[in-house]
């Protein structure tokens, strides 16, 4: 090797060993590209499983679920759950437009979260008044967690299904800090109910 | 007899009128106390939203705002039965809770913005070592590689004088 190449050589290790060194003082100032970002919204049964949630449900008996968020977004986020009660034929949250559910919320849970962290709370909910006719059943009265709301939800007898089907439909919103509003995080679950008559009734 | 007709008759007028005039009072101090709370809820919201922006703030300049969430979580509770209070008729609940829900609010916000100051000073501080550790360390490199090179220099002229083949004089 002659001397160009010595030279060459450690010109080249001079460079890269400079790169080196200056990398803690870089990473402080290049954004470097993160994970996607995203929340998650889920529903769990009493035992914090997925194997046995309400569906069968009667008149004055009290059920329970735990509804799950979780904040992936980079950053903290400050959420706001909607819980919405409608019937089988209420439209859902339209998931290609990422627009809500027009049913109006009952019942609202407000929390923040920081990047990496889960929220859980209960979902306790029963139908307080509810009426039945030869094909077709009104639920007039329902409680979540302790609030009692005139909801007057009428449904026909679904032949097909072979039931009274209605929906507790869960959405998940999040806090714009530019917008300073809350918008749709595009992210819904939901409990399909089949109100069925109490075997005292 | 037409008198005493006539005063009735008044009487019962003026009374008349007095009950609308009380059931107007009432009314309208339902609809100043609907606002009130409205009102209440209103300045709960938006403080606890100026406090979350704080909040952000801080973690992007850097600060541990675990304790600071934690704090803003009770609030949020506070505020959420404050909602369902609101929407179900309960005045008292809805005072009561905003009051407290505001105080923490305002707790938050302070301590974010003493955390952020406190983050973006450490930050400073930080990379001004670490920039003139950088610094200092490349400059000691170079000179050490200088020095190799150097090395190699006189080395590699030694061996050039060395492998130089020796001129000797013609014998003629």
């Amino acid at each position: 090797m002659n001397l160009k190449d010595y030279r060459t050589i450690l010109m080249t290790t001079g460079l890269i060993g400079i790169l080196l060194i200056a990398t803690p003082a870089l990473s402080m100032v290049i954004d470097l590209p993160s994970r996607e970002a995203f929340s998650e919204l889920y529903i769990l049964d009493h035992e914090h499983k997925t194997e046995d949630f309400p569906f069968n449900i009667i008149t004055e008996q009290n059920y329970s679920v735990y509804v799950d968020t979780g904040n992936y977004m980079g950053s903290s986020a400050y959420y706001l759950i909607y819980v919405k009660f409608g019937s089988i034929n209420d439209p859902l949250p339209n998931s290609t437009t990422a627009t809500p559910s027009t049913l109006q919320p009952l019942y609202e849970y407000d929390f923040v979260l920081e990047d990496g962290a889960t929220f859980e709370r209960a979902l306790n909910f029963s139908v307080v008044d509810s009426s039945f006719s030869s094909n077709r059943a009104i639920v007039k009265m329902i409680d979540v967690n302790g609030f009692s709301f005139n909801v007057n939800k009428q449904v026909d007898w679904n032949a097909e299904q072979q039931g009274f089907y209605y929906r507790f439909l869960v959405e998940l919103w999040r806090y714009n800090p530019q917008s300073t509003n809350f918008e749709y995080a595009g992210n819904f679950v939901y409990l399909q109910l089949n109100l069925t008559r109490s075997t005292l009734s | 007899m037409n008198f005493i007709t006539k005063n009735s008759a008044s009487s019962v007028i003026v009374l008349l009128v007095l009950l609308v005039f009380l059931m107007s009072i009432s009314s309208f101090n339902h609809v100043v106390a609907q606002t009130d709370q409205t009102m209440t809820l209103q300045t709960a919201n938006s403080a606890f939203e100026e406090a979350f922006n704080t909040v952000l703030d801080a973690e992007q300049a850097g600060a541990n705002v675990t304790a600071l969430l934690g704090r803003l979580n009770v609030a949020a509770d506070l505020l959420a039965q404050v909602e369902m209070a609101y929407r179900h008729g309960d005045p008292t609940t809805v005072a009561d809770n905003a009051d407290i829900a505001l105080t923490i609010v305002l707790e938050v916000k302070t301590n974010a913005y003493t955390a952020k100051e406190a983050a973006l000073v450490a930050y400073q501080n930080n990379f001004l070592s670490i920039g003139v550790l950088s610094v200092v360390d490349s400059v000691l490199f170079v000179f050490l590689l200088f020095l190799v090179w150097r090395l190699l220099k006189q080395r590699h002229i030694k061996d050039l004088l060395r492998s130089k083949p020796e001129v000797t004089g013609n014998e003629s």
